[in-house]
């Protein structure tokens, strides 16, 4: 069994917006909380885009995982400032599930009605884990395709304010289920990808 | 069907018998001990206290702060499960840590004293700040203290951390990647999610009643969990005790809202059919179920939901308890707790209580154990966690 790669997309939070207007219709119409939602859902709407992947999906063939970094401290910190500075009142009951970084990743799963697994692996730097824990569940048949990859900020909050993350993702299958379905193949995941 | 993964550690730090041995924490259990109660926040000064279950340190602990927590406990634990193992430091393994919210009171504490200072500009934020308070941080720290050389994995699947972290290091196993993992879940009680579960109006203020009639939320508890994992062949080969064997895991997402189950539990269904199916059984080869069970009225009810919609008529013969009413809910550390229950229970042939449990809902009509211990020869049992993001994940545990 041999993992490739049959999609690929990146994106900023500064092209974002352009992306989800493109997505169409349901997608144009999610109301996201957060940029790093926004990215998650852009960058994985390119990429079912680029596979050839229709959307929803409504089964649980496709399964996510994603690694991501620090960016997420920053939103915890704005929810606790809330609460610092006006006690109880200050306490967001809409912004607090986007304290768990697993939330921007069933913000995608949701926006494409993707079933399968949705695993959300921390990172200081590099997602390299979530990639290769993505290859293990193809080859080990837990999941016949995988959206994998990584959402990350490119630095601490600056005056700039939420615009510095940015997301990059591969859409990865089997060999065999890859030519069967007509897909064009990038290439294998190889060990210097992962 | 997966070849052989087997547990030959486990080691516990909850709210019930904290720093004691392993049987002592089973048989409190079991004997039905409510460890929730009123508790004041961990931080922050506020006139009102919360239901919660909390791990108490004793009079040689209290030096430790409360940001120091969340790194004492889940260092005590897995000490406790490599102690239990039979390892010392400096194993060719690897580690797996669920978490949800990492070390909080130290981004709390950290927070606190810059809101107090009133000026940016006094601002600490060095990067050893920034890392102590990463999601992985855990995880980094007890790898190198451990020297645990092997993959290093942070998971943050919302409630199901515990459980999927067990789970991809059983993988990592079966995938033949390494020989020993080992998985674990840590979180502590916080000011930042009790005030965040109150908003969303998902704390009980009475009693945590899963799968009763009037249960009427959750209380929120804390604790750190880990399970040594080994090939079978590694564990047989060193005469290892085994607790037992994974035979099985599957994670699903319900894809439907981000705070709410899906109403029919078609994510957690998914989870349950697929694991029987990893695990190389026939549904009617389960024996006890560890419920997620965490006293919400749209939890227990998915929760029941989706047991019946995989075993059918066969579900009202399967016990189903919550660990969670006599513990609470802690976040990362439940999945490994409640999958360390199905192996005592495995074990000892006991089945711990569903606690507080009064008036029979009408739509949770199974066998919820209630108030009282069962004993049952359990053979294979499943552990089953849900959580925030329509998490859903199931893993089967079998008689070594």
């Amino acid at each position: 069994m041999k993992t490739v790669i049959t999609g690929r997309s990146a994106i900023t939070a500064m092209n974002m917006d352009e992306v989800i207007f493109k997505l169409g219709e349901p997608i144009r119409h999610i109301r996201f909380v957060h940029d790093l939602g926004k990215v998650a859902v852009a960058g994985i709407g390119l990429l079912m885009n680029d596979a050839a992947i229709r959307f929803p999906v409504k089964n649980s063939d496709i399964s996510i995982y994603i690694g991501i970094d620090d960016a997420i401290e920053e939103i915890k910190e704005r929810y606790f400032n809330g609460i610092l500075d006006e006690g109880i009142l200050g306490v967001s009951p809409l912004f607090f599930p986007y304290t768990s970084p697993n939330a921007f990743v069933s913000q995608a799963a949701i926006a494409f009605d993707i079933r399968g697994e949705s695993i959300v692996m921390p990172c200081r730097s590099s997602y390299r884990n979530a990639v290769q824990y993505a290859d293990v569940c193809i080859r080990g048949g837990y999941t016949k395709m995988a959206v994998t990859g990584g959402l990350i900020s490119e630095g601490r909050k600056t005056d700039a304010g939420e615009n510095n993350y940015k997301a990059e993702f591969f859409f990865l299958e089997d060999r065999e289920d890859a030519v069967k379905r007509g897909a064009r193949i990038y290439q294998e995941l190889s060990g210097r990808l992962v | 069907m997966n070849s052989g993964v087997v547990i030959t550690g486990v080691g516990i730090v909850s709210p019930i018998c904290p720093f004691d041995n392993m049987d002592l924490f089973w048989n409190t259990l079991c004997s039905g001990k409510d460890a929730v109660r009123r508790t004041s926040l961990p931080l922050l000064d506020f006139d009102r206290k919360w239901l919660a279950a909390s791990v108490d340190l004793n009079d040689s602990q209290r030096k430790i702060t409360p940001e120091n927590k969340l790194m004492f406990i889940a260092d005590k634990a897995l000490r406790m499960t490599m102690d239990d193992a039979g390892f010392s430091e400096g194993l060719d393994a690897g580690l797996s840590v669920g978490t949800v919210l990492g070390n909080i009171l130290y981004k709390e504490k950290k927070l606190i004293k810059v809101n107090e200072q009133k000026s940016k500009t006094e601002k600490e934020d060095d990067g050893r700040d920034i890392e102590k308070s990463s999601l992985s941080y855990v995880t980094e720290y007890l790898a190198a203290k451990y020297m645990l050389g092997g993959p290093k994995l942070t998971v943050s699947t919302a409630c199901a951390s515990g459980t999927d972290a067990l789970g991809i290091a059983a993988r990592k196993i079966w995938a033949g990647e390494t020989d020993i993992m080992v998985a674990g879940g840590v979180d502590v009680l916080s000011d930042f999610a009790i005030f965040g579960f109150d908003a969303l109006q998902a704390l009980t203020d009475e009693k945590v009643r899963p799968f009763d009639r009037n249960r009427s939320g959750l209380a929120l508890g804390e604790g750190a969990a880990f399970v040594v994992l080994e090939s079978e062949a590694h564990a047989l080969g060193r005469g290892a005790r085994l607790y037992g064997k994974v035979l099985g895991y599957a994670s699903r997402s319900d894809a439907t809202h981000l705070t709410s189950p899906h109403r029919e539990g078609r994510g957690l269904a998914d989870a349950i059919k697929q694991a029987v199916l990893e695990a190389g059984l026939n549904t009617d080869q389960i024996g006890y179920i560890n419920a997620h069970g965490t006293g919400t009225v749209y939890n227990d009810l998915m929760e029941t939901k989706a047991i019946k919609r995989v075993f059918g008529r066969a579900a009202y013969d399967i016990p189903v308890s919550s660990t969670k009413s006599m513990l609470g809910h802690s976040f990362g550390a439940a999945g490994i707790i409640e999958a360390v229950c199905c192996l005592y229970s495995i074990k000892t042939g006991i089945i711990h209580p569903t606690i507080n449990f009064q008036e029979r809902d009408p739509e949770c009509d199974l066998n919820y154990v209630p108030n009282a211990a069962m004993e049952r020869d359990v053979n294979v049992a499943m552990s089953l966690s849900a959580g925030f993001g329509g998490q859903n994940s199931a893993v089967v545990l079998k008689k070594a």
